[in-house]
């Protein structure tokens, strides 16, 4: 049971990666978006495998819709979407270069430092899991997720409002 | 032995369903039509469009048939025929129906055909307007069972079958399940008449099969979806559980097709403004209604 779980583990968070490369080494919009929905995808079926059922589906749920739409945004806002042309539409290389390689390295140092306690033995029965995740969500966390989410809605009506053009007036 | 046993069961839905649609548009009423027609894609050949997206191109038919497939898991036809019993079960359905969305925009992308991209954006559309309509009304569902337990859903529908309880949530879903399935009114991806044929325009042989396969059994598997959470699933008199099923599912099938032959075809985007508009208000109102009614009477 353990050395199955292990495995789809690795191999769930070895195709998230490599759907993750993928992004970036295709020329088509429509790829790269559907790329970073597997790669989502494949990190809610790790969620599965680590028995956490309600948020694995919840992850394999919400990113397709997500990524979808930003597939119709970077179609219609990119030179070439289709990447048939093979357009260079990258740039600040060195800047990623050096945040991506930065951001690796914290990653790789808090998850071998940090102290993560003991290994939980015994763990709740899925329906419990989600029984127990309401509780929290709409308890001691309420106040959290309440900002977070009207924080967002804030960003997505401003967002909105920045896009949209000021009506031009129609000179007679 | 149930996995095979409820796989045969939505094969023939599927045919039935070929049927009834055949019966319903045309008139005509041929038992044997839907095998002459399989018969006759698989012998054709299967042409490949000049420049596909390959990898999109061969994955849309098979994602939409898988996903459709995967919602069907979780959906009990009677107590013991079920898959598998997730503890998400509900929103588990939801989420497998999602790929729908993806198999269309890879179906509409990868031919490199002008017609069947305009159908798969449509259905991203389309998608905006429905999405909300499927998951609140799922949710008053499953806050009457308390649970997300399929079969519980049903259980929680002894005596009063959730279509009495909350009719409105009925209503909604019913309407979302036929715009996800891309039903007339609904087709705008499809189209025929107007984008020839739009995500299946580009389509031939045996992918087309495939593709049509897959429409079905997602008319089949969201009809089950609505008899389970509306209608009682496996529960009635007199006769056993599956017939009570099999009734269910088929009439449900037969209405949204009925539905479909008299209303003319909706544009995604009056869709998208009557879902945000009226359907996601009246959502919110049915899961309210719903929740004073669990408190008041348990």
């Amino acid at each position: 049971m353990m050395t199955a779980q292990m495995f789809f583990i690795a191999f769930f968070g070895l195709a998230a990666v490599w759907f993750g490369i993928v992004v970036f080494r295709t020329f088509s919009m429509v790829r790269s978006a559907l790329a970073l929905l597997f790669s989502q995808t494949a990190l809610g079926a790790m969620f599965l495998s680590m028995q956490a059922e309600f948020l694995g589906v919840l992850q394999i749920m919400m990113m397709a819709t997500e990524m979808s739409i930003m597939a119709i945004f970077m179609v219609m806002f990119m030179m070439d979407p289709g990447g048939l042309g093979e357009m260079e539409m990258t740039h600040q290389k060195r800047l990623s270069l050096v945040t991506g390689f930065v951001s690796f390295v914290a990653a790789v140092m808090i998850a071998v430092f940090v102290d993560w306690g003991p290994m939980a033995n015994t763990f709740p029965d899925a329906a419990q899991q989600t029984v127990d995740l309401g509780l929290e969500l709409l308890g001691r966390s309420m106040l959290i997720f309440e900002m977070a989410g009207i924080t967002i809605l804030t960003a997505m009506i401003a967002a909105t409002a920045v896009a949209i053009q000021p009506a031009k007036k129609v000179s007679q | 032995m149930t996995t095979l046993l409820v796989l045969l069961l939505l094969i023939a839905g599927a045919y039935f369903v070929a049927v009834l649609e055949a019966w319903i548009s045309n008139g005509r009423f041929r038992l044997a039509a839907p095998l002459y027609a399989t018969i006759a894609l698989l012998g054709r050949e299967s042409i490949v469009p000049r420049k596909p997206d390959r990898i999109f191109f061969e994955v849309g038919p098979v994602l939409l048939l898988l996903s459709a497939l995967l919602a069907a898991t979780v959906i009990p036809l009677t107590p013991d025929l079920i898959i598998t019993e997730l503890a998400t079960g509900a929103l588990f359905i939801n989420a497998a129906l999602v790929y729908v969305l993806v198999a269309l925009l890879m179906a509409g992308w990868g031919p490199d055909g002008a017609y069947a991209m305009i159908g798969g954006w449509r259905f991203l559309g389309q998608l905006i307007a429905y999405a909300m309509l499927i998951v609140m009304p799922i949710t008053a569902v499953a806050m009457r069972a308390e649970s997300l337990l399929s079969t519980q859903i049903v259980v929680s529908q002894l005596g009063l079958w959730n279509i009495i309880y909350q009719p409105l949530g009925f209503v909604l879903f019913f309407v979302a399940s036929m715009a996800l399935a891309f039903l007339p009114p609904f087709d705008m991806m499809i189209a025929k008449g107007e984008l020839a044929g739009g995500v299946e325009a580009e389509y031939t042989g045996a992918r087309l099969a495939v593709f049509r396969l897959g429409r079905l059994v997602l008319i089949i598997t969201l009809a089950s979806a609505t008899a389970i959470f509306y209608l009682g699933g496996w529960q009635g008199p007199w006769l056993p559980p599956w017939a009570w099923s099999a009734i269910k599912i088929l009439v449900v099938t037969a209405t949204m097709l009925l539905a479909g032959r008299y209303m003319p075809r909706i544009r995604e985007a009056h869709l998208l403004s009557w879902c945000w508009m009226l359907g996601i208000p009246l959502a919110l109102i049915n899961i309210l209604i719903v929740g004073i009614l669990v408190l008041e009477f348990p």
